[in-house]
């Protein structure tokens, strides 16, 4: 067990909230998970962590800074996304219905516990 | 990017593997070295100096898994400070191949790995049956069918069926 792991838990517990992973922003791997069934934590870290990063440097380009939060609603469901200064990002994944308020403070609380 | 492929049937999947994984470039080649596909590459001495190393890499890493963990390793990842190269076998109806992708910071290894699977999806579906069975490569044919798919890749002959 990493020492993300409760952390992780912690954020899955939400209501609607399907997966919660640490990432590698530049490799796209998984660090740790905390998966509910159904859930290709593979696959979402590798697409998280690209789209995070194209983010991050579109915000840079247009000089807007450093990304906070970054979010994607979609049709069965939404990715939220933070990272800091290292290269590790959260990513959450839930259903669309999920409170993304609640989400996006848990997301932070998060992000200060890993920096 | 230009793809040239000495069997058809593998042109359309390695061109979704190579736009999906932003590949810089893509070899699948017989294990024994010879090349079957190549993405990227604009000559032909370059292809066939990386398919010998792919092939040396992979039997070497594979014998290297064997000794250490009782099987030999499947996957090969070497990160570089621009370039980034993942060696990986694919099994099909037609025997096994060996896929070397070159990717640069545009990609990840997560995302390599992701459409590498859908590769190996998508060649198992699509190779036809093996009509022969193929001989091991013995130092007479090898550089005959080296040769004849390098023609075959640069456009000086046409491809083997």
């Amino acid at each position: 067990m990493t020492p993300f792991r409760p952390m992780l838990e912690s954020l899955t517990r939400q209501r609607g909230v399907r997966a919660s992973l640490i990432v590698s922003e530049n490799d796209g791997l998984v660090v740790d998970s905390s998966l509910r069934f159904d859930q290709d934590g593979d696959r979402v870290a590798a697409l998280a962590a690209s789209m995070y990063r194209k983010a991050r440097l579109s915000a840079q380009a247009a000089q807007l800074g450093a990304v906070a939060f970054l979010q994607l609603d979609a049709e069965r469901g939404r990715v939220c996304a933070v990272g800091g200064r290292s290269d590790l990002v959260i990513v959450v994944v839930a259903d669309p219905a999920a409170n993304v308020g609640l989400i996006r403070v848990e997301l932070f609380k998060a992000l200060e516990s890993l920096e | 990017m230009i793809i040239a492929t000495v069997e058809p049937w593998v042109e359309a999947p390695l061109r979704r593997f190579v736009d999906d994984a932003r590949a810089r470039l893509a070899l699948l080649l017989h294990p024994s070295g010879q090349v079957v596909a190549q993405a990227g590459f604009t000559r032909e001495v370059d292809v066939m100096t990386a398919c010998a190393l792919a092939a040396a890499s992979h039997a070497t890493s594979g014998e290297l898994g064997k000794r250490v963990e009782g099987h030999a390793f499947r996957s090969l990842h070497y990160a570089g400070p621009d370039r980034q190269l993942f060696l990986s076998p694919i099994e099909t109806a037609r025997g096994a191949y060996i896929c070397l992708t070159v990717f640069s910071a545009e990609s990840s290894l997560g995302l390599v790995r992701m459409y590498f699977e859908e590769l190996c999806h998508d060649l198992a579906a699509a190779a036809p049956p093996l009509p022969v069975v193929r001989q091991p490569a013995i130092a007479a044919d090898f550089e005959l069918d080296l040769n004849r798919n390098l023609a075959a890749l640069f456009g000086r002959a046409p491809a083997a069926t």
